[in-house]
């Protein structure tokens, strides 16, 4: 595999590796106030230490003149560093440029800032109330290059964009219901803990600015930085080495502006690589809450949906105005549902930008839909299975977008991750203080449209072949799993195969890598670079073989005339004897799409992942823990290009649902992170992973689609655990994580209102006898 | 480290402490500040880019090194206490001719890594493991990997390269995804 010793023996080229001659470290000083006034900042006691180089604040970087303060990938309200306004505790205000990291600690500790707090909000139904303080009394100005994403901001309450999703008439469906479900659920902030914090390396010079940098975005991120240095496209360079781990929350500039800002004013390299605690306010998973009406008939169908749900953004939009889209129509779950009303807002608050983060919604969605499923099958009666098979999706039925849907296959998922887990034996079954039950659920998940990826392959004389491709690397095994379908395509052997890490100077745009969507967009961009190549090859060898064009054919990495493969000549040796140097093919995937946010109708996602989950749980009665004993999930792949690639990315969306079920939550208090570090925030380590897990991965070659498989595993897993933890002990949570804390207290408030219930009982037989 | 007060040096003019240590084999003097972690020195000044800053606090496992056959978190390790002691990072289990040894080996053939921003740690850990208990059982491999984080979810793989090169039962079939393909 593509660079795997160097995994192994650790030379994976991570942003910290890279100096640059005459490098300086900086260390930012961050806000300690939720919402204030900056009324001054004190930088001379910092200044004056030894090693520092220069110590900066919002208001001397506007005072230059030379760059723009505000960025932000859809709308222009980020500051570089706080100007008049700090948002949230965390902000970076100044920045310490000193010769090493420590003096740049030590100065930064020297900074005072003079705060004049104002009325802060932390909560996004608060926020969204009517008289709640405002984050930007004004419209922030809007980035051009996101003008797929309509706005529908109200900054009189905090929104920074809303999206509706109407199919059918949802009040006649709730009419006709004969029992509605109502209920309101919740998912909390989370991090994203990628091992490697946000790093970059910048290197401002006065016409050209070259950044080395952790993104997932590097396409957007130069677009960013030419933006605020008004500077043309080609003369930002970004180049992305290894990651180590995304997850979301490196899509997007973060760190960028900060590091490219200070090196313009210092005059020589700057890097920044922010602390763990720093990491945690860099970027978040939004919590959510969402009022979920349900209306089906006695026997399981579902007639009617209506949604409201709120995401808490954080003080900055970053992705949120497009996030509300996926927040929508992600409510709707893989039903057939005829009446259907879905809305999600994105709403400010003083606490950490929220951003991308795995599963992008969805998790958020599914949490509490396929919560609310299982409650609704036992109040019918029916098993949570069943109901699902009543519901489920099916080949040719429209989604809530409008949309036609093909090669569904959630029925077989379902059914064959439930026969893995042994639903239908005994459950749940009790020894001693301990119980074991287990859980299913199902979850339909977008990826993102409209998108475009181009990609370049390069043939070279002796055979081999370069991929140059501005897809990030970022442990999800992108590179070899390209470096593999090209050589299926080529003919030729993968080692011979190299893919190129990003530099924007060099490969191809590419719009980002997130959503999921690399091996489907780049991997069909590279195709076609492939088949270029082919073409070209053809063209060349016909000359050689004297033969038509037409004629000629490629297999097994030969060129030879249809029909005669013995006197074929390798491509490789095509190029050699054409004298051609080498035969260049470029390749673009451009997909069309895009919904209505008044309506939600149009086209939400050019293909849709199906996945499924089955959990089984143990509960320990008296403490409350929780064990994920097993898990099977399935999801519909398409293809698997990388079998080993595919096992890792469904187990890391193991560790991130486990995770996320039992132990993630970032905990504010007035907008202070209180577990804004890896002693206090808990990640699954070995011993919290089920002892066993399987997925299930359905291929459809005919089809000819591949699905990305960095998320869709994702969703399905907090809500079986939960629904498992339900069956297990009657306890049903509606809020994550399922802390033992969490699980106690309903236990505790199941034998009170059981007592309370033989209260009432006793006295009941008493007035009768 | 070092308990015998005796033994711990006061800094130089420009504030630094003179250490010489034996690293991967290899006899290096440097010269550090007297708060300067471990990792720091090996990272910034011996460019030795192994182990990896994770949390800052010992709780993630990628900083780790080896100290005279302990396995120890780099980034709550002083580089001044270090003095005369004996220090191995994952650079130090590749031979010159690109030999590995057994447990990179085996994490490589298990692709046992996803971003591999962890994976000198849980490889070091296991090295230790082995030099105490050349036979550990899987329990003893799981304690040794309980300080260790991999979120990109890479656990399985770990423990199949690690029950393979600790020679505990039969090597896991690594083909725990099963594909199904339909027409």
């Amino acid at each position: 595999m593509l660079d795997a010793r160097d995994r192994v023996t650790g030379r994976t080229p991570f942003v910290i590796n890279h100096e640059v001659p005459g490098m300086l470290h900086c260390r930012l000083v961050r806000s300690t106030a939720a919402h204030a006034a900056v009324r001054a900042v004190r930088t001379a006691e910092a200044a004056a230490q030894r090693g520092v180089v220069a110590v900066v604040t919002g208001a001397d970087l506007t005072a230059r003149g030379d760059m723009a303060m505000l960025f932000g990938p859809v709308l222009l309200d980020q500051p570089v560093l706080a100007v008049d306004v700090v948002r949230y505790i965390g902000e970076p205000v100044a920045a310490v440029v000193a010769e090493d990291p420590a003096a740049a600690e030590r100065a930064a500790a020297l900074v005072e800032v003079d705060y004049e707090h104002k009325a802060a909000v932390f909560d996004a139904d608060e926020a969204f109330a009517p008289g709640a303080p405002l984050l930007f009394p004004e419209a922030p100005e809007r980035d051009p290059s996101f003008a797929d994403v309509t706005l529908r901001a109200d900054h009189e309450r905090n929104v920074c964009n809303t999206f509706t999703v109407v199919r059918g008439d949802v009040e006649a469906g709730f009419a006709a219901a004969e029992l509605v479900v109502d209920d309101v659920y919740e998912s909390p902030a989370a991090g994203a803990v990628p091992l490697e914090t946000h790093a970059v390396v910048a290197d401002a010079r006065p016409d050209r600015l070259t950044v080395w940098s952790s993104t997932q975005t590097p396409y957007i991120t130069r677009r960013q930085l030419a933006l605020m240095f008004g500077l043309p496209l080609n003369r930002v360079r970004v180049i992305v080495p290894a990651l180590g781990g995304g997850f979301g929350a490196k899509a997007y500039a973060t760190v960028e502006p900060i590091a490219a800002a200070l090196s313009r004013v210092v005059g020589a390299p700057v890097r920044l690589h922010l602390t763990r605690e720093e990491e945690f306010v860099t970027m978040t998973k939004h919590a959510m809450r969402v009022r979920l009406r349900t209306g089906v008939m006695r026997d399981g169908r579902i007639v009617a949906r209506e949604a409201t749900a709120i995401y808490n953004a954080g003080a900055y939009a970053v992705i949120s105005p497009r996030k509300v889209m996926f927040g929508a129509y992600g409510l709707n779950g893989p039903y057939a549902i005829p009446n259907v009303r879905t809305e999600a807002h994105a709403v400010l608050t003083n606490t950490p930008p929220a951003g991308a983060y795995r599963g992008f919604a969805i998790n958020q969605c599914a949490w509490a839909y396929e919560n609310q499923l299982d409650e609704i099958a036992e109040r019918l009666g029916l098993d949570p299975v069943e109901i699902r098979r009543i519901n489920l999706l099916r080949d040719g039925d429209e989604f809530c977008t409008g949309e036609k849907l093909h090669h569904l296959r959630f029925t077989e998922l379902l059914d064959s991750a439930a026969e893995r887990i042994g639903w239908g034996t005994e459950d749940p079954v009790q020894v001693g203080d301990v119980v074991r039950a287990k859980g299913v659920s199902c979850v339909i998940e977008g990826t993102i449209t409209p998108s475009t990826s181009t990609a370049a392959v390069r043939l070279n004389p002796d055979g081999s072949v370069d991929v140059l491709t501005s897809s990030v690397e970022m442990g999800q095994g992108i590179r070899p799993a390209l470096a593999g379908a090209v050589a299926r395509r080529l003919g030729v052997d993968p080692e011979l195969v190299q893919v190129s890490y990003v530099d924007t100077d060099l490969t191809p745009y590419d719009q980002q890598t997130t959503a999921s969507r690399s091996m489907y967009s780049m991997g069909g961009a590279t195709g076609r670079a492939a088949d270029d190549v082919l073409g070209q090859v053809r063209e060349l060898a016909a000359d050689l073989l004297e033969a038509d064009p037409a004629d000629v054919v490629v297999t097994n990495g030969r060129a030879h005339v249809a029909g005669i493969e013995g006197d074929g000549i390798p491509i490789g040796d095509v190029v050699a004897r054409s004298r051609v140097g080498n035969v260049l093919g470029e390749g673009t995937l451009v997909t069309e799409g895009g919904l209505d946010p008044f309506t939600g109708q149009g086209i939400g996602s050019v293909h849709w992942h199906q996945s499924v989950g089955a959990a089984e749980v143990e509960v320990d009665l008296a403490t409350g823990r929780v064990t994920v004993l097993r898990y099977a999930g399935g999801v519909f792949a398409g293809e698997v290009i990388d079998p080993v690639g595919a096992q890792h990315q469904c187990e890391g969306c193991l560790v991130f649902g486990v995770g996320n079920a039992l132990l993630e939550e970032l905990v504010f208090d007035q907008g202070q992170l209180v577990n804004g570090s890896l002693a206090d925030y808990m990640v699954p380590a070995l011993e919290d992973m089920p002892a066993s897990h399987d997925f299930e991965l359905v291929e459809d070659r005919e089809q000819g689609d591949v699905h990305g498989l960095g998320e869709p595993a994702l969703p399905p897993i907090a809500p079986a655990i939960g629904n498992a933890v339900y069956r297990a002990t009657g306890v049903r949570l509606h809020s994550l994580p399922i802390s033992p804390e969490k699980v106690l207290r309903g236990l505790r408030e199941r034998r009170d209102a059981a007592r309370r219930d033989e209260t009432v009982a006793d006295e009941t037989v008493e007035v009768h006898s | 480290m070092s308990d015998d007060l005796s033994q711990v040096k006061l800094p130089d003019d420009d504030g630094r402490v003179p250490v010489r240590l034996d690293v991967n084999g290899r006899a290096r003097t440097l010269r550090v500040h007297p708060t300067q972690t471990l990792l720091d020195a090996l990272r910034e000044q011996l460019r030795l880019h192994g182990a990896r800053s994770g949390c800052g606090v010992g709780m993630c496992g990628a900083c780790t090194v080896i100290i005279d056959e302990q396995a120890v978190s780099g980034c709550l390790t002083m580089a001044a206490l270090c003095d005369g002691r004996q220090v191995r990072t994952v650079e130090g289990l590749e031979a010159r001719d690109g030999t590995l040894s057994p447990v990179p080996e085996a994490f490589l053939r298990h692709r046992a890594f996803q971003c591999s921003y962890c994976t000198s740690g849980f490889v070091l850990a296991l090295e230790a493991l082995l030099a105490a208990d050349p036979e550990p059982d899987e329990a003893a491999v799981r304690e040794a990997f309980s300080g260790h984080i991999c979120r990109c979810g890479s656990y399985s793989r770990i423990m199949a390269a690690a029950r393979e090169v600790a020679g505990i039962g039969t090597a896991l079939d690594v083909a725990a995804v099963e594909t199904r393909e339909r027409a």
